[in-house]
């Protein structure tokens, strides 16, 4: 245990508020330039139109920022909300967290989800939304402790660094004897050192008796907590029941949340298991379809993939009930117990490892040519002890291994570090150096896009091809699944607000497998009702799994399969019976929409959030290299002269690699003029101001900026 | 005898995934089923036979992610 101080530099006594009908309609706003503590009301009309969760947080940074601020100024804030369904814990799925921030890899808004009791624990202790301005040059510690009814502000020193010390060691601080009461957020120095850290977000697991944590990892906003001097952020609470968020018809709630939570306890077991094996399940079934990421996502598919399957990691996983939040009968969240890593400062200790889920084991395995579950639960263990998003790292190396394997850079460049497909110990170097910011590592911590323009303008290496590997859009990496042979999934990736993350919508099996939507039409239908609806689990506070992932019997009978409407139609229940709001499916979309539009408008003011700023690489649309193209000839050959009706007849490879190319970014760019379209967008992607009034977000400012975009009215 | 989404049905040597589903008669486009605990995918329906005593879950995998 280490020997560690802990200053009060500020304290404010508050009186709690009841959470009613789901709300404390209050914010607490923490200023660590010139240490402040304040809690702001929130308007009616706010409650209204952003209904709450990721809604609030935008709001709270809208009016914290300028167009001029970036990442790292002071003014920068970080929010992080619940949602007014959040801390129900008779409803799988309903602890959510939302985090929102200027991000260091795109420059915009970044939004990030996770599990662990912080949210709810913030929202009873009587915030909606927390709010975090300026910078501290000591280490600060936030204490919210709702039971007590004070804020406290620390300046520490002497605690680790490494997330997994510090939240056992804060949640034993804090405790006072009950560590169930505690959640910490924290990030760790990896997050320090890069631009792609995360935030992990704890919750106490009695039967193991320890803290256990989930990641907000996208978009470094990691990285802008510990930038700002952050130490922890810590919640404490006590007595969650289902009448904690005063829930406006009780018997209503029951009858809804027991239907659902009945339905994941029978179905999941007959489904996907994720009660006993998390989401490994996706990983064979991915690689079956071609559809595993690979070599930075130059093939979907590998022999030896099953090594990382579900099998692996159902002999691996501690068993038990491992619910990132109370009551939840999904409880995915599973572990390795025991696990001894071979690298860094853990080396040959017993650690418990949070995971791994299956984006971090495509990731930071399939994507890095690595079959070995051993060393995928180490790149977890660590990018999580760091404070290093799995997903950013995973397929940040995969671009330089793919770079070194190109020769566009060579052991000169990485520090005598071999970077082959498959070099297990020099992607975990790599994890390590990241996280001291030395050597190579600090360079891939920067993300992929800004590592293109050091191995261009340092290296000398070829932009283009770059341009064309380099698995990022908006500057953020590209999360886990192939998307070459799924326009639709393309679209998913490509015209998501903040960047190629598969939270908006994942439509590879509608797409692609079942073929649920041959024209540009359905997709775009598709690329508007997934992701508002996606959208409004982030508003609440609630996990999407429960919705479509476990699946009613009588589904597929119904009109819409894909939309899971009996579900929809339980989440309008629980909206309506904590909310007192009666609301159906379509409300719901609204609600989304309203906070949809307003983030597009947000990214818009940021200098983002036009049609160029969707643009993806070329690896994610189709085949780049002639060995990409030859592994599939088949495929892309009969696209070629069925679809195209082009004579491929004396073609070699790369000019057919070209042709393809041509036909597939004219299908991409197509696709884009039909989702804006039905999005209410202008053919630039930019919201129309008749979409802003009829969404209510019509401001002054939102109307000016719209103006001097060049929408009028 | 193999247990089918929690009914039973009949088994015969040499059935293959794909026999089962056409058995069955169920019109949605199946992507996965579970044999036990073996998961099996549509590319592999055909050449994939089902043991005798099997438990067959039909998983509707269609938006999740």
């Amino acid at each position: 245990m280490s020997d560690y101080t802990f200053k009060e530099t500020q304290t404010l006594e508050y009186k709690r508020p009841d959470v009613v009908k789901g709300y404390a309609d209050q914010t607490l706003y923490i200023n660590l330039s010139d240490p402040q503590i304040d809690i702001k009301p929130v308007a009616e009309e706010t409650k209204q139109r952003f209904t709450g969760g990721k809604g609030y947080d935008l709001w709270l940074l809208w009016n914290a920022v300028q167009p001029s601020t970036r990442w790292n100024d002071p003014e920068n804030a970080l929010c992080i909300a619940a949602g007014p369904l959040g801390g129900t814990p008779i409803y799988p799925g309903s602890g959510k967290s939302i985090v929102a921030t200027l991000s260091p890899t795109t420059g915009s808004v970044m939004d990030s989800n996770v599990g662990g009791y912080f949210g709810p624990y913030l929202k009873f202790s009587g915030f909606d939304a927390l709010e975090i301005q300026g910078k501290s040059l000591k280490d600060v510690v936030v204490f919210i402790d709702g039971v007590n009814q004070k804020i406290q502000l620390f300046e520490t020193s002497g605690l680790p660094q490494n997330a997994y010390e510090l939240s056992a060691i804060l949640t034993e601080h804090f405790a006072q004897g009950k560590p169930r009461n505690i959640s910490v957020v924290s990030a760790g120095p990896g997050a320090k050192n890069t631009l792609i850290g995360c935030l992990n977000f704890t919750w106490y697991d009695p039967k193991r008796k320890r803290a256990r944590y989930k990641q907000a990892g996208r978009g470094g906003v990691g990285t802008v907590f510990a930038d700002k001097g952050l130490k922890a952020v810590v919640a404490c609470w006590n007595n969650v029941t289902a009448d904690t968020n005063a829930p406006a018809d009780k018997a209503r709630l029951k009858t809804v949340a027991k239907m659902h939570s009945r339905e994941v306890v029978e179905l999941d077991p007959k489904q996907n298991e994720m009660a006993k094996i998390g989401t490994t399940h996706l990983v064979t079934i991915m690689n079956d379809h071609d559809l595993l990421p690979t070599h930075n996502f130059r093939y979907g598919q590998h022999a030896q993939a099953p090594n990382l399957g579900q099998k692996v990691y159902r002999l691996l996983f501690d068993p038990g009930f491992d619910g990132c939040w109370m009551g939840c009968t999904v409880a995915c969240s599973h572990g390795i117990k025991d696990f001894v890593p071979l690298t860094g400062p853990y080396k040959g200790k017993k650690v418990f490892v949070d995971g791994p889920e299956y984006e971090t084991i495509a990731g930071c395995g399939s994507n890095l040519g690595i079959f070995d579950p051993h060393t995928v639960a180490e790149m977890n263990f660590y990018c999580d002890a760091y404070g290093l998003d799995t997903i950013s790292v995973g397929t940040g190396i995969a671009f330089v291994m793919e770079c070194f394997e190109m020769g566009l850079i060579s052991e000169t460049h990485t520090g005598g570090l071999d970077l082959h497909f498959g070099n297990r110990l020099g992607a975990l170097e790599l994890v390590h150096q990241m996280a001291a910011g030395e050597g190579f590592g600090q360079i891939v911590g920067q993300g992929v896009r800004i590592m293109k323009t050091i191995f261009a303008k340092d290296f000398g290496a070829d932009p283009d091809i770059m341009q064309d590997i380099g698995m990022e859009s908006k500057g953020l990496e590209f999360s886990e699944y192939m998307t070459k042979e799924s326009l639709a999934q393309q679209g998913g990736y490509g015209l998501a607000l903040k960047g190629p993350q598969h939270d908006e919508a994942w439509l590879i099996f509608l797409d692609m497998v079942h073929n649920f939507m041959p024209t540009l039409e359905q997709k775009a239908e598709a690329l508007h009702w997934f992701p508002m609806f996606r959208t409004w689990f982030g508003l609440c506070g609630l996990c999407k799994l429960p919705w479509n992932d476990v699946i009613p019997e009588d589904n597929k009978d119904t009109v819409e399969p894909a939309k899971v409407m009996k579900h929809v139609q339980w989440y309008a229940d629980y909206f309506s019976a904590i909310t007192g709001n009666e609301a159906g499916p379509d409300d719901l979309i609204k609600m989304s929409e309203t906070v949809y539009n307003f983030q597009r408008i947000f990214n818009l003011r940021m200098g983002f959030g036009r049609r160029q700023h969707d643009e993806i690489p070329y690896r994610a649309v189709g085949p780049v290299t002639e060995d990409e193209y030859e592994s599939r000839a088949e495929r892309y050959d009969k696209q070629l002269t069925e679809t195209y009706k082009v004579n491929i007849d004396g073609k070699n490879t790369a000019e057919k690699i070209a042709t393809l190319r041509k036909h597939r970014e004219e299908q991409y760019e197509k696709l884009k003029d039909a989702v804006y379209k039905r999005r209410g967008w202008t053919p630039d992607g930019i919201p129309t101001q008749k979409t802003a009034k009829r969404l209510g977000i019509d401001f002054d400012d939102v109307v000016e900026l719209l103006e001097a975009n060049g929408v009028n009215s | 005898m193999i247990q089918v989404a929690g009914k039973q049905m009949a088994w015969r040597e040499g059935m293959t995934v794909s026999d089962l589903l056409d058995a069955l008669k169920d019109p949605h486009p199946y992507a996965v089923v579970r044999i036990n605990e073996q998961y099996v995918t549509r590319p592999n329906f055909e050449h994939t036979s089902v043991p005798d005593d099997a438990e067959v879950f039909l998983i509707p995998m269609i938006a999740g992610g």
